[in-house]
């Protein structure tokens, strides 16, 4: 039998750990392969089970995902990654696909590790700032010993717009407070018509985003997604991600707002 | 070809293909019902003809031949990772009309909607259907509707009439096993006429899916998953790790059934699930069955063969559904 | 002037009434279940020598009150055909009941109709009634479908409670665990999840059913083999009424026959001819001369399934008022 089977995952090197939080940590792994920003991969842990988790960074024969410890099998990735190898299968999804943004003004708006699937579009774009007319990110988290990708600010900072704000404040925080919706109506927007929202994060703060976005004159079609369900296989088979004839493994997880605003689960 | 042979030669014929097959069936499992005292029918193996339940429509379909209901996809050890074995031998199986439609529905999703599911193709590719007729319909089908109801892409059909045993085959290996007997016209028995009928709306706004239509379903609904896992339609599953309590160094992946119905099925770390009410739940396994799926494939996905009408324990009834949805589709585009 | 044997008229199921004048006849009815064509045959009887009322009786009998003593010949030969098609056994056909000591065994409905009876009730029962009756001893056999015991059989002398040893197929179970609730919630929590799969524990299993009832895929299922609790001597009455207590857990058909058949020998042996009507009640024999006796008498002969957990010993508890 030939049929290759995607079940089977490969051994990927871990090239560095990033610690954000104590519960959050950057796995820098050895990937060759084309990825995305957006996309996905499994990581697939014999005996524990798998889980999907977001491309947060690409680099040279590399890419980063960026893992909270919630449950058994991102706690046994904590645990014992000192393995210095994990399993992955992937990468799985559509992704976002810069080239819909270039040249264009956009707001980047990302709720906790939501982050994630857009660092790529971030680092892109602090690369190459020549291609926007515009960037702005604005960057929430619950409280500032939340906060992930420290050292990425400060870089993204010298030449995108970044507003990072917490949801709730700490003693000796100087930085800003408040929802990211807050932020929204003050951003400069010069051609609203042409301008490009992108929103990741809890689906109750993208909702309030959208909101916004929509209030502030956004088009719906220039409004992108990206959606998280819960998945059990990533490639169309086990149901789970589905949502009316989307399949989130398969056609998402990113999405232009004018399909997912008619996504009900 | 057609034949004509008696049933002594037909389970003959059985014996010399048990060589190199498995026959499935649909199988009465007496006292193996949920109540005392009653049988359950469901698939099994099977070596002679009289062990084929062929006057009633099986509990549960086919499917679990193609998709177990707990499939080992990899064994674990400290070192190595191992893809479980296919079985040694081909398989045969035994359905009727509106599950032979129904084997093209989990063909589309486990060989066309992604990649190329190589679990299920194993078994697939090696699997041989031996269609039953239906000379008349079961209480609560509805394969006319569906379009079903008849059946021309068999391995081979099989009839058993008091004496005899009728065959229509288009699989050499039957017509060279079959080479002396009797040739004779078969054509399979088929329905035209079921007691339930549905009409299924061409498109379905999405009024409907806000429908206080479903907030019934909410309280009747005790999301046990039967009327999925008797589907020969309902395709999900979730992936279990684990390893052998023993030692902890050996164990395995698995995914076994899984059903929209069910609680824990959007569940995601941390707590939340995306689909708690009851209603909402029949109403996302009603659209997948009339409407997502043919958004995305061209096709029902439901055959209506009737089975989740037979077991809901709470009188759940997925064909009348289907027809208040119609009947608030016309109200709405009125 | 009316000149009778109450002791005679009694055996004959016929009873000595507060009415000067009056009996009344008491038709058993196996299993408590009849076809609905012996109705008219009861009406016609209540009508024609009663006074035109039934009343049902506790244990599934109708008794038909208002009949005079002199008709009660009349009264047997329209009892025949109820006799005759109940399948009741009878010494003198055409005269009506041979005995009324042993009462009418009586059961709940059963699996003829109930979701969570584990066996046919009224099979078993009319089983019994044959074995035991016609017999002067008053002995009270009930039969219950489950643990829900609806029709009392702890009340009972011999009460017999269904029970099925759930069997589990490991490659049906979804790890739905709608078997794991409902042993929690409606019964006795021996249902635990290990690996995605159940683990029973079979100590604290009672054989209820309820994961069986409630498992979607059929990884759940009855055994082959009916398995039964026997509880005994429980009682109502002036002295010490008491509920019957379990003496076997897992026991089967043949066992409970013949522990029962052997308990007539040992009250025929036992019981205190000089009590009021020479009526003594099994469960007091017990208490009078031991439940080493009375087991040594019970099991006679008697062969255990392997599973059969024996819980003698056994002890009463209830009020005693004397
Ligand atoms: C497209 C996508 C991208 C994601 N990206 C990231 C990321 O970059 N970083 C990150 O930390 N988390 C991400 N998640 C969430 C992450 O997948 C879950 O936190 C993780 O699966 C939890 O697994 P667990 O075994 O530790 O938790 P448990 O609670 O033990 O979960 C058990 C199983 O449930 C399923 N599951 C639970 N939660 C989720 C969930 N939120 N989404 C999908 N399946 C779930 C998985 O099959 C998991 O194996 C992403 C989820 C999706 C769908
Ligand atoms: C002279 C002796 C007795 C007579 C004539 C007698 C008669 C009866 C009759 C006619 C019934 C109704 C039966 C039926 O429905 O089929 C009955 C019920 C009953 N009898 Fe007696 N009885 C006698 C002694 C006893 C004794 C000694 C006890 C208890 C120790 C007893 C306890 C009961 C109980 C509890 C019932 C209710 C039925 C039940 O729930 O089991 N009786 N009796
Ligand atoms: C679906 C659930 C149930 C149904 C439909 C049901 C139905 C019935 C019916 C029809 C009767 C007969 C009443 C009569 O004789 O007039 C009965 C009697 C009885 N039931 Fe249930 N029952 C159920 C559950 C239970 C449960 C869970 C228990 C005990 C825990 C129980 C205990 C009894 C008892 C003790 C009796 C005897 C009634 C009496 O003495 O009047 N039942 N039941
Ligand atoms: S939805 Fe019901 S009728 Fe349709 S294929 Fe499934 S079980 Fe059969
Ligand atoms: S109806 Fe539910 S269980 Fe069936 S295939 Fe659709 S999502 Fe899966
Ligand atoms: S509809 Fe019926 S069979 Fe399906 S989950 Fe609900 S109660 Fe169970
Ligand atoms: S038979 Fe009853 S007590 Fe035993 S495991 Fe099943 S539900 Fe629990
Ligand atoms: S109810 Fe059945 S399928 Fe569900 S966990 Fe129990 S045994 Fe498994
Ligand atoms: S994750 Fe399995 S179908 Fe999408």
């Amino acid at each position: 039998m030939t049929t290759t089977n995607p079940y089977t995952p490969f051994l990927s090197e871990i090239k560095a750990v990033i610690k954000h939080t104590d519960i959050e940590y950057t796995f820098r792994m050895t990937f060759s392969g084309d990825a995305k920003p957006g996309q996905f991969f499994e990581v697939s842990l014999p005996k524990f089970g798998e889980a999907p988790i977001s491309i947060s960074g690409i680099g040279e024969n590399t890419v980063d995902l960026t893992i909270r410890r919630v449950g058994k099998v991102t706690a046994e990735i904590f645990e014992n990654y000192v393995g210095d190898s994990l399993f992955l299968r992937g990468p799985y999804g559509n992704g976002f696909s810069i080239d819909n943004y270039i040249d264009k003004e956009i707001i980047l708006i990302a709720g906790g590790t939501g982050l994630s699937p857009v660092k790529g579009i971030t680092d892109y774009f602090s690369a190459h700032p020549k291609k926007t007319k515009g960037f702005t990110l604005i960057a929430g988290f619950k409280s500032p010993n939340d906060v992930l990708f420290k050292a990425d600010f400060e870089k993204w900072k010298k030449n995108l717009n970044v507003i990072l704000t917490v949801d709730t404040p700490i003693d000796g925080y100087c930085g800003k407070s408040g929802m990211v919706t807050e932020y929204i109506p003050s951003i400069p927007v010069k051609n609203i018509d042409d301008a490009i929202g992108i929103v990741v994060g809890p689906p109750m703060m993208m909702k309030c985003t959208i909101d916004e976005l929509l209030k502030k004159g956004f088009k719906e079609a220039n409004i992108w997604i990206s959606q998280e369900r819960k998945m059990c296989c990533g490639i169309g088979k086990c149901g789970h991600c589905k949502i009316d004839d989307t399949y989130i493994c398969l056609d998402g997880p990113v999405f232009n707002y004018t399909k997912g605003k008619f996504l009900k689960d | 070809m057609g034949y004509q042979i008696n049933k002594t030669k037909m389970n003959t014929l059985f014996t010399d293909l048990l060589e190199n097959y498995t026959i499935y069936a649909p199988k009465r499992f007496v006292g193996g019902g949920t109540f005392a005292d009653t049988d359950c029918i469901r698939y099994g193996e099977i070596s002679t003809l009289e062990e084929i339940e062929f006057s009633e429509k099986s509990d549960y379909s086919f499917k679990e031949v193609l998709l177990p209901i707990s499939e080992t996809l990899f064994y674990f050890t400290e070192a190595v990772m191992k893809e479980s074995d296919p079985p040694l031998k081909e398989a045969i199986v035994f359905l009727r009309s509106c599950d032979l439609h129904s084997l093209n529905r989990l063909d589309t999703i486990y060989l066309k909607n992604g990649p190329v599911d190589p679990y299920y193709k194993r078994l697939r590719d090696h699997t041989h259907f031996i269609l039953m007729g239906c000379e008349n319909t079961f209480e609560n089908c509805f394969c006319v509707s569906m379009g079903t109801n008849q059946s021309t892409n068999y391995d081979a059909y099989i009839k058993v009439t008091a004496e005899e045993v009728l065959i229509d085959s288009h699989w050499n290996l039957l017509d060279q096993a079959l080479a002396n007997a009797q040739p004779f016209t078969v054509v399979p028995d088929s329905v035209s006429i079921n007691n339930i009928s549905v009409e299924i709306p061409e498109s379905i706004p999405q009024s409907v899916f806000d429908s206080t239509l479903w907030d019934d379903y909410t309280a009747r609904c005790i999301a046990c998953g039967r009327c999925t896992f008797v589907c020969p339609t309902c395709t999900c599953f979730t992936m279990q790790d684990l390893f052998y309590s023993d030692n902890g160094k050996a164990g395995e992946r698995r995914r076994v059934w899984a059903s929209c119905q069910v609680d824990g099925y959007t569940d995601v770390a941390g707590g939340h699930a995306f689909r708690e009410n009851k209603g909402q739940r029949m109403r996302f396994k009603v659209m997948h069955k009339i409407s997502d799926y043919k958004k995305r494939f061209d096709n029902q996905m439901c055959t209506g063969c009737g089975r989740c009408d037979d077991i809901c324990p709470e009188y759940i009834s997925f064909s009348n559904c289907i027809n208040k949805v119609n009947a608030l589709v016309k109200e709405e585009n009125r | 002037m009316l000149d009778l044997n109450t002791k005679k008229i009694k055996k004959n199921a016929y009873r000595i009434t507060k009415v000067r004048g009056e009996t009344a006849s008491r038709i058993r009815i196996p299993g408590g279940l009849l076809t609905a064509d012996l109705l008219p045959k009861i009406q016609e009887i209540a009508e024609t020598y009663g006074n035109g009322r039934i009343h049902l009786t506790t244990r599934q009998g109708f008794e038909i009150p208002g009949i005079r003593y002199e008709d009660m010949d009349a009264v047997n030969t329209l009892l025949q055909p109820i006799i005759d098609q109940l399948e009741i056994n009878q010494v003198i056909p055409g005269k009506g009941y041979t005995a009324s000591g042993t009462r009418n065994v009586s059961a709940c409905i059963g699996s003829n109709t109930c979701p969570f009876a584990n066996y046919n009730t009224t099979d078993f029962a009319k089983k019994m009634e044959k074995e035991i009756f016609p017999n002067d001893l008053h002995f009270k056999v009930a039969f219950t479908g489950c643990a829900n015991d609806c029709i009392k059989t702890r009340m009972h002398d011999f009460g017999i409670i269904g029970m099925t040893e759930p069997q589990y197929d490991k490659d049906r179970c979804v790890n739905c665990q709608a078997c794991v609730k409902a042993c929690k919630q409606k019964s006795v929590d021996a249902l635990s999840v290990e690996n995605y799969k159940i683990v029973r524990d079979a100590a604290k299993c009672v054989g209820c059913g309820e994961c069986v009832i409630n498992c979607p895929t059929r990884a759940w299922t009855r055994s082959t083999k009916k398995y039964y609790r026997l509880v005994i001597m429980g009682r109502t009455g002036k002295r010490n009424p008491r509920l019957a207590e379990d003496y076997l857990v897992w026991t089967d058909e043949a066992a409970i026959i013949k522990i029962v058949k052997n308990t007539y020998k040992f009250v025929k042996e036992y019981i205190d001819t000089t009590a009021p009507g020479g009526k003594e009640h099994i469960g007091y024999i017990i208490d009078r001369v031991g439940f080493k006796e009375f087991e040594k008498w019970a099991l006679d002969g008697v062969e255990f399934d392997e599973k059969t957990i024996v819980k003698g010993p056994v002890y009463w508890s209830g009020p005693h008022y004397d």
